[in-house]
C-alpha cells in the first residue's frame, strides 16, 4: 500500500567551519539558525508530522526558506532526519532540478534513457517507454536534436514526460511546473490527476496558490521548519 | 563501527544495483570531452606520445637510450593515472552537487563515476605506452604478467583513493589546489623519468626514491617490464597502502555519506 507517514521529523545540522581561507557559512537549507554554545545550529525540520494514504495530492506552502523544498529531500531520502521517524511505502521518483542529468550534446531520445537511469528505471523499462514519453512531451522531431537546443519549456516537458511516463507511485516535486506553456500544464495536470486516481502520491512544493489549489487535495503549510497547518 | 560499515557496504552495494548509471555517465563523459574534435579521444594518446617523446628525446642527453625509453614509457603511463585520479579526488562528490542533492544515487555511484573516467582515458595511454614498448623492441618474458597484477592493484584502489580525497575536497574546499601543487612536485619527486643508481642513492634522490609511496606504485608496474624481475617489497607495500586506503574510505563512507549533500 502507497503511503508517507511522517512522525516528529526534525532536521538539525551543524553549519561547518570550513578548513578554508575563505569560509562559507551560509546555511544550505532553510529554518532557523541557532546555537549550542560551540556550534551554529540548522533546524531546517522541526517536529514535521502528516500522513499521506494513496490518491492524496499534497500541497507544500510557505515562504522562501520555510522547509518546503528540504522536506521533500527527506522524503526522498536525500537528507536523513535528524529525528523522528518517516515511513515511505512505494517506489519514489522526484522532479526536482529540471535539467538534472540531462546532457548538454545528447539527443532527447538519449536524455530520455539517461534521466531514466538515474532515476532508478532499468533500459528496458525505459525503452519500452520511451515512445510513449516523446509522444506526451510533444517534441516531434526535436527529439532527435540536441538537448542544448530546447527551450527551457521544452526541457520541462521532457524532464515531467519522463517523470510521470515511468508511472512512480510517489512522485515529489519542486516548482517544477513554472515552465512550460498554458496548454502544457493542464495537460500535465490531467497527467498528475491519472497518477494520483492510479493509486499514487503526489507531493509538490510551489508559491502558487491558485495552481496547487486546482491540483491538490490536501495542503500543508510550512514555516521555519515547522507545521502552520495540515488540512 | 559496525553501523558505519554496514552504511558503507549498502552504499556500495547500491552502486553495484546502479551499475548502468556510472557506466553510462562515464562513457559519456568521455566522449562529451572529445565531442567537437576529429581524433576524439585518441587525443589522450597523443597526450600521452607527446609527454613521453618529450622526456626520451629531451629530457636525456645523448644518442637514444632504449632501457630509458622503455623505463620513462612505462612509469609515464602509471603515473599520468596516479596524478589523475589523486587530482581529480578532491572534486570528485563537489563537482556532483547537483547530482548529490536533487538525486538519492549512493556516493559510490560518483566514485565509480570518476573511477571508469580515469581508466578509460589511461587505457587509451597505454596503446602509447605499448606502441614505445614495440618500437624500442623491449624484451617481452613472462615476468610481465606481475605488471598486470600490479596494475591490478592500482585500479583495485582507485575507488577508494577517490573516496577519501573527495570527503577531503568536501570538508576542505582549499584541498584541491593544495593537492595539485603537491602532486606538480611529486612529479619530480618520484622517479617517472630519473632513476637511482649507487652514486644517488645516499643522496637526496635516493631518500625521495625510498620515502615516496608512490615510488612503489610506480615500481609494481614498471620493474617486471624493465628488469624483468618482480618487486616483491614494493608489492607488499602496495598491498598495505592499498588495504589502508580502503579501510579509511569504507570508514569515511560509512559515517559521512549522509551528510556529504548538507555539507558541499
Amino acid at each position: 500500500m502507497v503511503s508517507i507517514r511522517a512522525e516528529d521529523l526534525r532536521l538539525v545540522y551543524r553549519v561547518r567551519e570550513k578548513l578554508s581561507l575563505a569560509p562559507r557559512l551560509t546555511p544550505r537549507t532553510g529554518g532557523t539558525i541557532g546555537t549550542d554554545g560551540r556550534h551554529r545550529l540548522v533546524t531546517a525540520l522541526d517536529g514535521v508530522s502528516f500522513e499521506l494514504k494513496a490518491g492524496d495530492r499534497l500541497g507544500l506552502v510557505g515562504p522562501n526558506g520555510a522547509g518546503k523544498t528540504t522536506l521533500l529531500k527527506v522524503l526522498y531520502g536525500i537528507y536523513e532526519p535528524s529525528g523522528g521517524r518517516l515511513t515511505v511505502e512505494g517506489r519514489v521518483d522526484a522532479l526536482f532540478n529540471i535539467s538534472l542529468g540531462f546532457r548538454q550534446e545528447a539527443t532527447g531520445r538519449r536524455n530520455i534513457m539517461l534521466r531514466g537511469l538515474i532515476n532508478g528505471w532499468n533500459e528496458d523499462e525505459i525503452a519500452a517507454r520511451a515512445e510513449e514519453i516523446i509522444a506526451f512531451s510533444e517534441l516531434g522531431d526535436f527529439i532527435d536534436m540536441p538537448y542544448k537546443s530546447y527551450s527551457q519549456g521544452m526541457a520541462a516537458r521532457l524532464a515531467f514526460s519522463i517523470a510521470t511516463t515511468l508511472e512512480p507511485q510517489i512522485l515529489l516535486m519542486d516548482e517544477w511546473i513554472g515552465a512550460g506553456d498554458a496548454s502544457f500544464q493542464e495537460k500535465a495536470k490531467r497527467r498528475m490527476d491519472e497518477l494520483a486516481e492510479k493509486a499514487g502520491i503526489i507531493v509538490l512544493a510551489s508559491h502558487n496558490r491558485e495552481l496547487l489549489k486546482r491540483t491538490c487535495n490536501r495542503t500543508l503549510e510550512m514555516e521555519k521548519g515547522r507545521v502552520k497547518g495540515f488540512v | 563501527m559496525l553501523p558505519i560499515l554496514q552504511s558503507a557496504i549498502t552504499d556500495m552495494q547500491g552502486a553495484i544495483a546502479r551499475r548502468r548509471v556510472w557506466i553510462v555517465l562515464a562513457s559519456e563523459d568521455i566522449s562529451d570531452q572529445h565531442r567537437r574534435t576529429t581524433l576524439g579521444p585518441f587525443w589522450l594518446l597523443i597526450n600521452y606520445l607527446c609527454f613521453a617523446a618529450t622526456f626520451i628525446f629531451i629530457f636525456h642527453a645523448g644518442p637514444l637510450d632504449r632501457s630509458y625509453a622503455i623505463y620513462v614509457a612505462t612509469g609515464s603511463w602509471i603515473w599520468f593515472y596516479i596524478m589523475e585520479i589523486i587530482t581529480l579526488g578532491t572534486s570528485v562528490f563537489v563537482r556532483e552537487e547537483s547530482f548529490i542533492k536533487g538525486t538519492n544515487l549512493p556516493l559510490s555511484v560518483y566514485v565509480m563515476r570518476a573511477t571508469l573516467q580515469s581508466v578509460i582515458r589511461a587505457a587509451y595511454g597505454l596503446i602509447g605506452c605499448v606502441l614505445v614498448l614495440i618500437l624500442m623492441q623491449a624484451p617481452v618474458t613472462i615476468v610481465w604478467l606481475w605488471s598486470i597484477l600490479g596494475i591490478a592493484i592500482v585500479v583495485a584502489v582507485t575507488p577508494a583513493v577517490l573516496a577519501v580525497f573527495g570527503f577531503l575536497g568536501v570538508y576542505f574546499p582549499d584541498s584541491q589546489y593544495v593537492i595539485t601543487n603537491l602532486m606538480r612536485v611529486a612529479m619530480f619527486a618520484t622517479p617517472v623519468f630519473w632513476q637511482i643508481n649507487a652514486a644517488s642513492e645516499g643522496g637526496l634522490r635516493g631518500i625521495l626514491y625510498h620515502w615516496n609511496p608512490l615510488t612503489y606504485f610506480l615500481e609494481i608496474v614498471r620493474t617486471p617490464v624493465t628488469d624483468g624481475s618482480v618487486p616483491v617489497r614494493a608489492f607488499v607495500i602496495c598491498v598495505i597502502v592499498a588495504v589502508s586506503f580502503w579501510a579509511l574510505a569504507i570508514g569515511l563512507l560509512g559515517a559521512l555519506r549522509r551528510q556529504v549533500a548538507l555539507a558541499i
